[in-house]
């Protein structure tokens, strides 16, 4: 804040993922057997020696804490690094590492680098640790691939929340969704949960809420994006594929599943999805189909054996009726009018009852852009909602002045939080505090937050 | 903006430099590092020793006049301290370890970069050749034995081997069993184990030194393991700063030959913590100095610290326990005594009049962590850090109220490589005040006697000694002084004087448990406020049961409580009426001049 004039300052280095890995300290409790202790070790190409060093670490750290407190150790603080532990079954360990950022400093004539320990804030991490685990429990088979494609630079208070964004319709079109889904289901009993996604919004889930918020984070950061990349490089080379719906005079076609319902080997094997049924671990089919910008991901009795002609029987109930489906939702937001008001400021709101989260900070819930806002102010909704966490606060509220004159207000009511980032750097706290008010009373008038 | 404020903003611009309630009129009386400096000196690295370089510390106020200040002679002898309980320890120092002009370390002045990193790492190495990377299955092996409820006559065995980077000297008089089985019992004793805020001071070579609760020579092997943390880490070139658990965190502060340990279940930050071991570190080497920690450990890096340090645990005892109630130290500025300014310029001119010594550094007359007046040497600033380092050490040790006493100092900020002689004694047998004179020149202490009769007598005639003892009676002042029913307590710092006012605590805060959650709360809001890299200018928090807000701005800092219920306007009316009230009494309850001798 107070600058030396003689300090110049780089460019941030960005976080980035060390390791990942989970153990069990009681596994191979001999001397020289400690690999056994290790049960899996990402990347994959690191020498058993750094694995055990690495994994023997956290042992020592977790147990030196526990001479102190029940609780389990959390995170390690070094200069480079950042390692969060998480044990989520009596002596399994899942830990994460992560690197601190750094900037080049020179200071009368002295170069040198300062590590940004507070960049990398341990709830945003930890967040991100356990949601990890359940990618690794729930999805086994892509777990890798997740985690190469991690942004771990652009984690924030939404890898906290891990929340949901949903689509608001009016009665109508949420009935004949619903109506839908239960012909859908009643044709098809092997069907055990179905959920209904228009874009990167949830319509309609059958399923648990925590089963669906891993499901709803593997669909919109590595399904989705991915398909959506294959589609527009598909476009660019041929239009082969297309012979199929043109076929079938509808646009459905599985994004999970088979890729040519003509072509029996094009199934490959079927993803499997473990979630949780009256405390039991219930291994199942995913499968996802999509007509234009809606998709349903269907999970289907793993003990099912999964033909092909389901898939055909599938696509041929879900094609037509889900692309008029589409086009309808689409129309439906073609004509309601948007709110102009987004340019005044910008919002992020959280409802731990139905994990339903909306932002106007990051333009899509891969948060590949985020508008108009500084990293800072993002870490410091993260500082806040910690704060709220920390201290257990059911219904507080906090006004913040940033270094650069950026006001962020945040307000909490019965499990709802609203963080407002207002940049009006000449306001004075009263002036903010009116202006809160009146947006509260046009863009949340549905939610009571007390004055 | 109109004249009159009323409602008006919480906008910095409102008060310019210079004009807030406290502000400094003439060159500082305190040097101020602002926290954010102390904050970049706790971010120090591992190799960074505390030398002081140039204008990083603030020692030398005019960076102009540095050539003519000669710094303070680092060849003092050190002087039996009249104190008799530790009389002993520092004729010890004085014939076991002849003194020499010792140049500051080289490679330590350097800045916490990747390469003085590194080459002190392998300084280390050099510099203790039996020195061994811990084998971490080796740590865990000791871990296990803590742990172990049992305590199986094998782990005493592996512990003896594992003895991590200090395995070839052990203490010939305490053998394993020794230690191990009573160690068990501690270590699982719910009791200790649940104390709000350890602190551990451990050598280098994991020799332990202090800790807060219970007998170290109990504690071995859990000393061992920290420091078989530390150097485990180091070996990877990085460097641990602190660990996470449920509310407990374990914050590490490594400095060249001392690894200082807070394990607290306070919820304080890890900034908070890491201060405070600063706080104890400095605590350290104002009994010993940075240099002769040096050459003790240079010569035996297996020493056994604590001979050096008896009889001086009290001091480290009350600091920790002042630390936890006094928002001083995190403020790092000082309380003044409040007296009208009549009656405190006396108190000056009757100093500086009657110690004119040559060689006198500084004239300091405090009561209870509060301090009266300030009379310096030109061109020499007292920290802030330092200046508590005193009112500690007045506070811990009783004998200073029964005679005069004479006994040497080290101010690390000032300089951590040599002694300042200390001439302490109370005032009167009625009055809690108490006057230190300090120097360089280790014979003067009849001098200094002679002076303190004459100031005393300057005190009496001048009724000044009746003010102060009356201003110490009455105590601080209640809130309802300033006339704002809605505040309930307050924080204001002035920036540029490293001086900060609040007010006792009255209801709700009577009752020491909530004293200490408001002061829990004041500390998180200094957190948030003082976040290195996320720095804000207002914080404002509705909470259950009270509003908090907190203002920074280059002149000040306020730290204010309200009711829950309070709304905006009234609480920024509030503390637009508080900082008038303040610069109303900014003359009695700050220091604004600065004397000199």
């Amino acid at each position: 804040m107070i600058c030396d004039t003689k300090l110049i300052m780089s460019k941030k280095s960005d976080i980035s993922l060390v390791n990942f890995f989970v153990f069990n300290p009681e596994f191979g409790p001999k001397e020289g057997e400690e690999h056994k202790k290790i049960l899996f070790f990402h990347p994959p190409a690191t020498d058993i020696d750094t694995k055990i060093k690495n994994v023997g670490l956290c042992e020592a750290i977790t147990k030196f804490t526990g001479t102190f407190t029940d609780r389990p150790c959390q995170s390690l603080h070094t200069q480079k690094l950042r390692q969060l532990f998480y044990e989520p079954e009596p002596n399994y360990w899942v830990v994460l590492t992560v690197t601190v950022p750094y900037s080049t400093k020179t200071k009368d004539g002295q170069t040198y680098l300062e590590y940004h320990d507070e960049d990398v804030q341990d709830s945003v991490y930890e967040a991100v640790l356990h949601q990890c685990y359940k990618m690794f429990k729930s999805l086994e088979h892509f777990f890798s691939k997740y985690l190469i494609t991690l942004k771990l630079g652009q984690s924030d208070m939404l890898d906290v929340f891990n929340g949901i964004h949903f689509l608001p319709l009016d009665k109508n079109m949420y009935l004949r969704i619903q109506c839908f889904i239960n012909l859908l289901e009643a044709t098809f009993p092997h069907i055990l949960y179905t959920a209904f996604l228009y874009q990167d919004q949830l319509v309609w889930s059958g399923l648990e809420q925590e089963d669906m918020r891993v499901l709803y984070t593997y669909l919109t950061t590595n399904l989705f994006p991915a398909y959506m990349e294959q589609e527009f490089q598909g476009l660019k080379a041929t239009s082969s594929s297309s012979s199929l719906t043109s076929l079938h005079s509808h646009y459905g076609k599985y994004i999970l599943g088979p890729t040519n319902l003509a072509d029996e080997s094009s199934a490959g094997r079927i993803p499997r999805l473990y979630i949780n049924k009256d405390q039991a671990v219930l291994e199942c089919h995913l499968l996802v189909y999509k007509a234009h910008s809606a998709s349903v991901c269907l999970v289907i009795d793993g003990n099912y054996g999964l033909m092909f002609d389901l898939f055909k029987r599938l696509d041929k109930f879900l094609g037509p009726q889900l692309s008029a489906l589409a086009s309808d939702i689409g129309d439906y937001y073609a004509r309601k009018p948007q709110s102009s008001s987004e340019s005044q400021f910008k919002y992020v709101y959280f409802n731990l009852m139905n994990l339903a989260q909306k932002t106007s900070i990051h333009t899509d819930s891969r948060k590949l852009a985020v508008t108009g806002v500084s990293p800072d102010v993002i870490k410091l909704i993260s500082d806040l909602n910690e704060d709220l966490t920390s201290c257990h606060i059911q219904d507080g509220e906090m006004i913040i002045k940033t270094w650069n004159d950026c006001w962020v207000v945040c307000k909490k009511a019965d499990q709802r939080e609203v963080y407002i980032i207002l940049n009006q750097k000449n306001a004075n706290l009263i002036e903010i505090n009116e202006e809160v008010k009146k947006l509260c009373a046009s863009q949340f008038t549905n939610i009571f937050f007390m004055d | 903006m109109a004249e009159e404020p009323v409602v008006s903003s919480a906008n910095d611009d409102e008060f310019k430099q210079g004009s807030e309630p406290g502000a400094c009129r003439n060159s500082m009386l305190i040097a101020t590092d602002s926290y954010e400096d102390i904050a970049q000196y706790l971010k120090a690295d591992v190799c960074q020793s505390d030398v002081p370089n140039g204008k990083s510390t603030s020692v030398v106020g005019d960076a102009d006049d540095a050539s003519e200040t000669s710094t303070p002679d680092q060849t003092v002898k050190c002087q039996n301290r009249v104190d008799p309980e530790e009389t002993s320890v520092c004729s010890e120092q004085c014939t076991q370890y002849d003194r020499q002009e010792v140049s500051s370390d080289d490679s330590a002045v350097g800045d916490n970069s990747e390469e003085t990193a590194t080459t002190a790492v392998t300084e280390t190495g050099q510099n203790s050749p039996k020195e061994t990377l811990p084998d971490i299955s080796c740590i865990n092996r000791q871990l296990s034995s803590l742990s172990a409820s049992d305590g199986s006559p094998h782990s005493v065995d592996t512990d003896q081997v594992c003895q991590p980077a200090s395995s070839d000297v052990t203490e010939p008089s305490v053998t394993a069993e020794e230690y191990l089985s009573p160690e068990l019992d501690y270590v699982h004793s719910a009791q200790w184990k649940n104390q709000d805020k350890h602190i551990f001071i451990l050598s280098k070579a994991g020799k332990p030194i202090y800790c807060r609760y219970g007998d170290e020579d109990r504690l071995v092997t859990l000393f061992g393991v920290m420091q078989a943390l530390v150097s485990f880490i180091q070996s990877s070139k990085d460097s641990i700063r602190y660990i996470v658990a449920g509310d407990h965190k374990f914050v590490f502060l490594v400095r060249e030959h001392l690894i200082l340990v807070a394990i607290a279940q306070t919820k304080e930050s890890s900034t908070h913590l890491l201060l405070q071991l600063t706080y104890i570190y400095n605590q350290v080497l104002s009994i010993l100095t940075l240099s002769q920690l040096g050459r003790i450990f240079n010569m035996l890096h297996n020493y056994d610290l604590r001979r050096l340090l008896s009889g001086t645990e009290k001091t480290f005892d009350n600091l920790l326990n002042v630390m936890n109630q006094d928002p001083s130290f995190f403020l790092c500025a000082v309380r003044c005594l409040p007296l009208e300014t009549s009656v405190r310029d006396t108190v000056a001119q009757s100093i500086a009049q009657n110690a004119k010594v040559k060689d006198l550094v500084y004239a300091i007359l405090i009561t209870n962590h509060q301090l009266i007046t300030l009379v310096r040497m030109k061109h020499y600033f007292l920290h802030p850090l330092d200046l508590h380092l005193i009112f500690n050490l007045v506070s811990a040790t009783e004998s200073f109220k029964a005679a005069e006493s004479w006994t040497p100092i080290c101010l690390p900020k000032f300089d951590s490589n040599g002694y300042l002689h200390a001439y302490i004694s109370y005032l009167d047998e009625s009055c809690d005040a108490c006057l230190l004179l300090l120097t360089v020149d280790k014979d003067l202490f009849f001098t200094l006697s002679d002076c303190k009769r004459k100031i005393m007598e300057k005190l009496t005639k001048h009724h000044s000694l009746k003010a102060i003892c009356e201003s110490i009676r009455r105590g601080n002042y209640c809130i309802s002084e300033a006339g704002i029913p809605e505040l309930r307590h307050f924080l204001y710092k002035s920036r540029s004087t490293a001086q900060f006012t609040s007010p006792k605590f009255e209801v709700p805060y009577t009752a020491e448990e909530d004293r200490q959650r408001l002061f829990r709360l004041y500390q998180h809001l200094h957190y948030r406020i003082h976040c290195n890299s996320r720095p804000l200018k207002i914080m404002f928090t509705v909470g259950e049961y009270e509003t908090l807000l907190g203002w920074v701005t280059s002149g000040f800092e306020l730290y204010a409580v309200f009711g829950p219920l309070v709304t905006k306007p009234l609480a920024i009316n509030s503390i637009n009426k508080l900082l008038k009230w303040i610069k109303k009494e900014e003359d009695r309850l700050f220091i604004l001049n600065s004397p000199t001798f």
